[in-house]
């Protein structure tokens, strides 16, 4: 059972290489921007400051912790866009080009029940992208932390104390790792949405996908002139509830937690429990186990000749 | 018991168009049944409800199990090759391997590497890389491996040249086929399997014209070259299709001895190709 899930994420790795390739794309670009910092950074004369990613007089700890803080979730930022686009184009494509490429008879005609192809699909994009990006980000930031550290202290720096001293790593990774998992699942009314339209659309899934959510708000209000269905999409998209009553924006722009930064704890301002107890997470989740359902019958039951 | 299908009124419609019409057979084990029909006759429907790929009225049972409600088991035991169930174009043979051998219980990766060193096929190419009739190689290979006891073809040589179909076959029979294995093939180019079929089965406009084992089939239908007054008193027994060839009547008959024809021209066996048009013929008068 687990064996087989397994080959049918595999599976999914060798038809879609941008599960990887993205990823690696934005690790090297990253990697290639802080090298160029780093070159940059030579032809002034607080070099070492500005090595630091960047920041300019970043001689205190806590401006030197932040500013290391910030280069770890503006670079976590970068692949997380990157993240809701390759789920959103992976779970379009994922049942649909089997049909358009016409292997779906070949997929059909191994041990393989349509319920077990379209869950492991939801899986892979619930689950294993998150990972793989995570992944993808973690590798980066240790990559640009060893760069940087060589760089400083071929300058003569304390890289030790200047670079990993400063760095709340395994915090900012637990952050990044719980947040973007819990939001792949608090998104996973969409993702459900989109196997539903690459399973069951004949042709422009990305159209056929995006159109209701334009259209059904339009026609919400000029018929009703209410906004219901605008607001309950909207609202997914913003309040994701693990955030413990706090702004991550203006977190860094409060002057207060300047003085207790060394002890700031980015998992503290995550509640997990609130996330799993939360009756949107759980109608989200029903939500997303109806329209993969819906997917799963269309893909059984419709007839591809 | 050694019926391995057994379909009791069968039926399968879309809309108002009936695509198989209560249709009754069985087939047992260890045969190689041809299923015979033009474009639109129902074949690939029944085959599709014998896969378990669509649910159909009356009673089908395929090894035991009810194909559409029992697909996966089923599927441990049934291979297809479809002209239709192509490979994906995207996939490298290695990982087609991996997945196989991944999903399937019955599948013996090794043999199937040891029928790719007999080909061309090389393991890192990928399908899109393939001409049409390595990729049926490819795919016949994958299927030779598999430890089934149905394996049903359709159309599977559609496109090919004359070298890769003979091969195909020729494969089919002397490494797959034995008594424990039951083979179902449709075909267009029915000459070149009809002898290696042991049963036979028409289909037309959603019915079964004839089903028929080859030999029962050779005792059945007869035919006779006549001309002039033996060709008249040859109308006279009633035959079921009559052509002119070379200035002579050939004439098919059902059911008419041996005995009763001699004497009236050259008899011989129709083939199967010959048949099925007086069958479908005889069907639309």
């Amino acid at each position: 059972m687990i064996a087989q899930l397994l080959t049918l994420i595999r599976r999914e790795f060798w038809e879609h290489r941008s599960i990887w390739v993205t990823p690696l794309a934005i690790g090297i670009l990253v990697t290639l921007g802080v090298m160029a910092m780093l070159v940059f950074a030579s032809g002034f004369a607080k070099e070492l400051d500005l090595a630091i990613f960047g920041a300019q007089n970043l001689t205190g700890d806590n401006e030197r912790r932040i500013g290391l803080i910030l280069f770890f979730l503006g670079t976590s930022w970068i692949f997380l866009i990157a993240l809701a686009f390759l789920i959103v184009f992976y779970t379009l494509d994922s049942l649909y080009t089997e049909r358009k490429d016409k292997s779906i008879l070949f997929w059909r005609s191994l041990p393989v029940t349509d319920a077990e192809t379209v869950v492991s699909k939801l899986l892979t994009a619930v689950f294993v992208l998150p990972l793989i990006m995570c992944a993808g980000i973690f590798v980066t930031h240790l990559i640009n932390l060893i760069l940087t550290s060589i760089w400083v202290a071929a300058k003569g720096g304390a890289a030790g104390a200047l670079i990993w001293g400063s760095v709340p790593i395994i915090d900012t990774w637990l952050f990044t790792l719980v947040v973007v998992i819990s939001g792949a699942i608090w998104m996973s009314p969409f993702i459900g949405w989109f196997l539903l339209v690459s399973a069951w659309t004949k042709r422009m899934p990305l159209l056929v996908a995006f159109m209701p959510i334009i259209v059904v708000p339009l026609l919400e209000w000029i018929v009703f002139r209410t906004r219901f269905f605008a607001s309950a999409v909207g609202e997914r998209n913003d309040n994701l509830p693990i955030f413990r009553g706090m702004d991550v924006e203006d977190f860094f722009e409060d002057k207060e937690w300047m003085h207790s930064i060394q002890e700031l704890r980015l998992l503290e301002f995550l509640d997990i429990g609130k996330f799993l107890t939360h009756p949107e997470t759980w109608l989200g989740i029903i939500v997303c186990g109806l329209l993969t359902t819906a997917a799963i019958y269309v893909r059984r039951f419709r007839d591809e000749s | 018991m050694t019926s391995l299908v057994t379909a009791r009124g069968v039926s399968k419609h879309f809309g108002s168009v009936r695509a198989v019409d209560d249709v009754s057979f069985e087939i047992d084990r260890g045969r190689i049944l041809g299923l015979i029909g033009p474009n639109g006759a129902g074949k690939t429907t029944l085959l599709k409800a014998l896969l378990g790929l669509t649910d159909c009225e009356g009673d089908l049972s395929v090894l035991g199990l009810d194909p559409f409600r029992q697909r996966k088991k089923l599927m441990q035991n049934i291979c297809f090759i479809a002209d239709v169930a192509v490979l994906p174009r995207w996939i490298k043979v290695r990982q087609l391997l991996d997945y196989v051998e991944g999903v399937h219980p019955n599948f013996s990766r090794k043999s199937a590497e040891t029928y790719l060193t007999q080909t061309q096929i090389r393991p890192e190419s990928k399908v899109r890389e393939l001409s049409k009739g390595m990729v049926t190689q490819l795919h016949l290979c994958i299927i030779m491996a598999i430890d089934a006891k149905l394996l049903v073809l359709d159309e599977p040589t559609l496109g090919l040249d004359i070298l890769f179909r003979k091969e195909f076959y020729a494969n089919l029979l002397n490494d797959y086929f034995d008594e424990e294995r039951t083979i179902l093939v449709t075909t267009h180019q029915v000459e070149e399997i009809e002898n290696l079929l042991t049963d036979i089965m028409f289909i037309n406009d959603g019915k079964i014209l004839l089903d028929s084992t080859m030999d029962a089939l050779s005792d059945t239908y007869v035919e006779v070259m006549a001309t002039g007054e033996d060709a008249q008193r040859a109308r006279g027994l009633g035959p079921i299709a009559e052509t002119e060839m070379f200035g002579k009547s050939v004439m098919l008959f059902e059911g008419v001895s041996r005995e009763h024809l001699e004497g009236l021209g050259e008899i011989r066996i129709p083939s199967v190709a010959d048949l099925f048009v007086a069958k479908i013929k005889e069907a639309r008068k």
